[in-house]
């Protein structure tokens, strides 16, 4: 195969690498708002959310996927054993940990003493938090979203142990197609996910710093 | 369920996969403090070409996966140079060339919020700048850095996981050379996580304990303001 041909091969893996990554972002969102409120806010639950964490954040994505794909798959075949699920629901569940601590202290910077002040005008707690804190929450933590949404492109590539095929996976195809080829594969892969991470990124953060300096926060 | 772990042969391979994860991680994560320090200097004392070229290193560094970086240390690069270099030697840098691009940002972050009085303080009372740095930042920031610095240990852990498909013998490598005489695929990986989250959270918990016995008094005040 020629570079041009290469090229075409690896690009069409980027849709499956977008989806998962994008996927997983809003399982994380969905799974770190909840969770950060609620350690922020029921004390007594805290234990659950910081059990959680330390789990996510202690075993690799590939022993997780590993452990999941293969484990548990033949068991639960619905819905274990659907590689594109398994990806989602481990990169997801991964990210809800690390965003629950970006949304934390997003709540600490925004004041969680504006709760009280919601409540004061009759709010129940729930509905000041929907109301009053989450807009302002989602402004603060832009900048940490934007490196979390460049984690999640980049763990997005460990899929390559369960078989999906996406960037990585299609870069390593390639190089055990004879001859062989072994570099042309990883240069045109890290040249794409550096084009995938670093212009949303770079965006999201500029965004949030104006959004945050026009909102006075 | 779990008899495999009785087989000395299997303990062998885990113990040596730990072995070799601990390893690669201690070593990476202090190439990346040493490396990443010069960065961040480098970033905020440096003429404009110089802080560039770190931009653009740090930015190739932290924008694709470690995973791809390694298959280029392992495959492409002695492919490209014609050379042979031990894989080993590779695996060891990459890692610390890429905790490199990370750690440059929590050490900047670190010396900023110290730098800009002190700098002054230092060089009043007689101390060039590079004694400053050297004397009185460096040491404060150190200090600060130390909770980034475990995050950055936890990830570089979970990271070496990719080692086993680049052919090395981590805890994932040891897990699979188990699958291969033993069919137990949920139990393997369950212990093999299990040894991994045990080794994290004990080694984030020890460094939990070093941070507050270190701690620059009141500090937290002053990261308030």
């Amino acid at each position: 195969m020629d570079v041009w041909q290469q090229l075409i091969f690896i690009v069409e893996g980027v849709p499956l690498t977008l989806s998962i990554s994008i996927l997983s972002f809003l399982i994380g969102i969905a799974l770190g708002l909840p969770l950060a409120f609620i350690r922020v806010y029921e004390k007594e639950v805290g234990f659950i959310v910081d059990a959680y964490e330390k789990i996510f954040r202690g075993i690799p994505e590939i022993v997780l996927l590993l452990l999941f794909y293969f484990g548990l798959g033949p068991f639960f075949p619905i819905p274990f054993g659907n590689a594109f699920f398994v990806a989602a629901f481990v990169l997801g569940l991964r990210s809800g940990a690390n965003q629950s601590q970006i949304y934390r202290g997003a709540i600490r910077g925004v004041g969680d003493e504006q709760i009280l002040a919601g409540t004061s005008i009759g709010l129940s707690k729930w509905r000041s938090i929907w109301h009053i804190m989450i807009p302002q929450v989602l402004n603060f933590s832009t900048p940490g979203l934007g490196s979390e949404y460049a984690l999640l492109i980049k763990d997005s590539a460990y899929v390559y142990v369960i078989g999906l095929a996406e960037l990585m996976t299609r870069a390593i195809q390639l190089k055990s197609i004879p001859p062989g080829d072994v570099v042309t594969p990883f240069v045109i892969a890290a040249a794409l996910y550096v084009a995938l991470t670093f212009p949303i990124a770079f965006w999201l953060d500029r965004w949030g710093n104006k959004r945050k300096k026009k909102l006075g926060l | 369920m779990f008899e495999f772990l009785l087989n000395p042969v299997y303990q062998g391979w885990l113990i040596q996969g730990l072995l070799l994860t601990v390893e690669i991680t201690l070593f990476g994560v202090l190439i990346g403090l040493g490396l990443g320090t010069l960065l961040a200097i480098g970033d905020i004392y440096g003429k404009k070409p110089l802080k560039a070229a770190i931009a653009l290193y740090v930015e190739i560094f932290r924008g694709s996966p470690l995973f791809v970086q390694l298959f280029l240390a392992v495959y492409t690069v002695p492919a490209i140079l014609n050379i042979q270099i031990d894989h080993g030697v590779l695996a060891f840098l990459v890692f610390g060339l890429n905790s490199a691009g990370y750690q440059k940002g929590y050490m900047k972050g670190a010396m900023e919020t110290i730098l800009d009085d002190q700098m002054q303080a230092g060089q009043s009372v007689g101390m060039s700048k590079v004694q400053t740095l050297r004397h009185v930042i460096l040491p404060q920031a150190y200090r600060i850095v130390i909770p980034s610095w475990t995050n950055e240990f936890c990830s570089l852990t979970k990271s070496t996981a990719t080692l086993a498909f680049v052919g090395f013998l981590d805890l994932v490598g040891a897990g699979r050379s188990i699958l291969i005489n033993n069919m137990q695929i949920l139990p393997v990986w369950i212990v093999v996580g299990l040894i991994y989250l045990a080794w994290i959270t004990g080694f984030s918990k020890i460094m939990d304990i070093i941070y507050e016995k270190k701690k620059i008094p009141g500090i937290e005040l002053f990261m308030q303001s």
